[in-house]
């Protein structure tokens, strides 16, 4: 076993070594912009959050936008696990790995960007149990410290035990990995729900302060993070020639045909609030959609969101629009850019503005937040990369530890679905080497 | 004991000398303040009334700012004010989206500050520095608890109001007026 897993971390790695000449045009664009940032955050780290134009008027800026999106996008890997484990989609199930590994690295650039939002980074240590003073359960920061590192441990966790089993060629034993991921579905709701109480739980500022926020997070979440999952898979499926098939790719379609449409209305409802009854509230609301007082540096970004939306909306009800797979992927990506600027610098910006002493400040990211803010993405897809090099080659077969029986990716696929697990599917579920299920037979 | 700052509106002036002295005895960096004033027009023309108000942290008793840090730097001291461990202050600002008085600001070394009702010379049984330089004596401090303080018999004349009444923060700085 620990010889395994010894085998099974050296392969990986050598198997995120190798690859094409693309492949390392790409790690090494990657690094580039991870340098620019590295550079970019040094100098922060020595001039403090004044190389930020963050003020005492706007104190979150595109730092916590960018968060309060992914935490969206890693939440979002239940999009996948959900039809693949509650409904037993088995057209999904064979890239629920490959989700669950977006929102590992998803992760990792949250907890990259509230790093580097921090003014004292050395101080973190403060915040961690027995030896500083974590203000849990009362401050809904700290809820936000468990339940990020808890679905990055769930996620790490679930994909690494399913992956190396099926490095040492053997099928996951259900009883071993099901309860995680079932724990996992309620964790990821969690995670945004919790960030968005971080917001709506400020009574100083109105513009977050509604009940609609968490929901309204968690569809705009669903909606952006499947349309980033159809480019993710498709981009593996013609790069990295992992089988997905098109029913896949059609499910997620389907899903943020629905989950758009409820995050335009959750949107719509809020407006209408703020603005039908015009108490001076709605100032936040007003700033953003109209520009307040001759300030309207943000309104061109939220009508293009608007816009992006719902030409992602329309497109994904629409077969004449769907069927051609340019529509699509524009259509993905609008979904994708859309939410971005409405939950993240759409939310985040205007709920500051005015500030309670009435002041109207303008914000735009400084050149060092943009690097860094590009650092961070950049080493998200880093590490995606870098984690799909191993995984895609472990869930085709073609990485084994050696002398580890074969089993086709049909076989496996089947092992962890529900539909076929008879009874007699369970005497020999933690079997070396499984006997062919009907499916594989056919 | 509970600290409390009343401040009688008809009495000032809007000279800021209360804002320049906080600058000078806190050592406030530059662009930031930990108290302000402002001004309040209230009435029709030509019926008009000016409202001047000396603002600052209100020291709230159920204070958004200690309930929001995640790391324990904002923290009731006992005596009715609300202060910041500065070593203890990560930066994350959480407090200052809380504040419903933009009471708080960054300090350049590394963690939000406010007002701090100058403990440190209530201490020594000096009052703030903002109530030893008011020229018309607007502001006073004191200990609530105590029925012969200044501030509690200028609370009994009653007329007393809260920032923000309805931000539920129930604050430990009034105005009477």
């Amino acid at each position: 076993m620990i010889t395994a897993l010894f085998r099974f971390s050296i392969d990986s790695v050598r198997a995120m070594l190798r690859g094409s000449r693309a492949y390392y045009l790409w790690m090494a664009f990657l690094a580039c912009w991870i340098l620019l940032g590295a550079t970019a955050y040094w100098h922060q780290l020595q001039v403090g959050l004044s190389a930020t134009n963050m003020v005492d008027q706007i104190p979150w800026g595109a730092y916590i936008a960018n968060f309060t999106y992914l935490v969206g996008m890693a939440a979002a890997a239940v999009m996948l696990v959900i039809p693949a484990y509650v409904y037993d989609d088995h057209d999904l199930h064979g890239v629920v790995v490959l989700g669950e590994l977006l929102a590992v690295a998803v992760l990792v650039m949250c907890l990259m960007f509230v790093m580097v939002d921090v003014g004292r980074p050395d101080r973190l240590w403060h915040m961690m149990p027995v030896i500083g003073r974590f203000n849990w359960p009362v401050s809904m920061l700290s809820w936000d410290v468990i339940v990020l590192n808890g679905y990055l441990a769930l996620n790490a966790g679930i994909t690494s035990y399913l992956l190396f089993t099926k490095y040492r060629g053997q099928r996951p034993e259900r009883k071993k990995y099901v309860p995680f991921v079932f724990i996992a579905i309620g964790w990821a709701i969690s995670i945004h729900t919790v960030t968005a109480f971080l917001y709506s739980g400020m009574g100083a500022r109105p513009h977050w302060n509604a009940a609609i926020l968490a929901p309204r997070f968690l569809a705009g979440a669903f909606a952006a993070g499947p349309a980033l999952m159809i480019i993710a898979l498709s981009v593996i499926r013609d790069k990295m020639g992992f089988p997905v098939k098109p029913a896949a790719l059609n499910r997620l379609r389907q899903i943020i045909a629905v989950t758009m449409l409820i995050n335009l209305f959750f949107f719509f409802s809020e407006i209408f609030t703020e603005l039908y009854s015009f108490k001076h509230h709605a100032a936040s609301m007003r700033y953003m959609l109209f520009g307040l007082q001759g300030h309207t540096k943000l309104v061109p970004y939220i009508w293009s969101a608007v816009a992006l939306n719902v030409f992602a909306a329309i497109t994904f009800m629409t077969p004449r629009l769907y069927k051609h797979q340019k529509v699509l992927y524009a259509a993905c990506g609008a979904a994708v850019l859309g939410v971005w600027v409405e939950k993240g610098m759409g939310l985040v910006i205007p709920g500051f503005v005015p500030s309670p002493l009435g002041e109207i400040v303008d914000y735009t990211p400084s050149f060092t937040e943009f690097c860094v803010s590009a650092a961070v993405w950049a080493t998200g897809a880093f590490i995606y990369t870098l984690l799909l090099k191993a995984a895609v080659p472990i869930e085709l077969g073609k990485l084994r530890l050696a002398g580890a029986p074969t089993l086709s990716p049909e076989d496996y696929h089947q092992g962890h679905g529900h539909a076929h697990e008879g009874s007699e599917d369970h005497s020999h579920g933690s079997h070396e080497t499984p006997s062919p299920s009907p499916e594989a037979a056919e | 004991m509970r600290r409390a700052m009343v401040i009688d509106t008809r009495r000032c002036v809007g000279c800021e000398a209360c804002v320049v002295a906080c600058k000078t005895e806190n050592r406030v960096p530059e662009g930031s303040y930990r108290d302000w004033v402002t001004q309040e027009s209230r009435g029709e023309f030509p019926n008009l009334e000016l409202l001047i108000r000396s603002q600052r942290c209100n020291h709230c008793s159920n204070a958004p700012c200690v309930t929001n840090c995640p790391a324990g730097a904002s923290f009731y001291r006992g005596d009715g004010t609300v202060q910041v461990d500065r070593d203890l202050c990560t930066g994350c600002r959480a407090c200052i989206e809380s504040c419903p008085y933009d009471a708080r600001y960054v300090n350049p070394e590394g963690f939000v500050d406010k007002c701090t009702l100058c403990v440190h010379r209530a201490d020594k049984g000096l009052p703030t520095a903002c109530q030893e330089v008011c020229p018309t004596g607007a502001i006073v401090t004191g200990d609530l608890d105590d029925p012969t303080s200044l501030v509690s018999l200028r609370l009994k004349r009653g007329n007393a109001s809260v920032i923000a009444a309805e931000a539920g923060t129930k604050p430990n700085v009034y105005y009477v007026r």
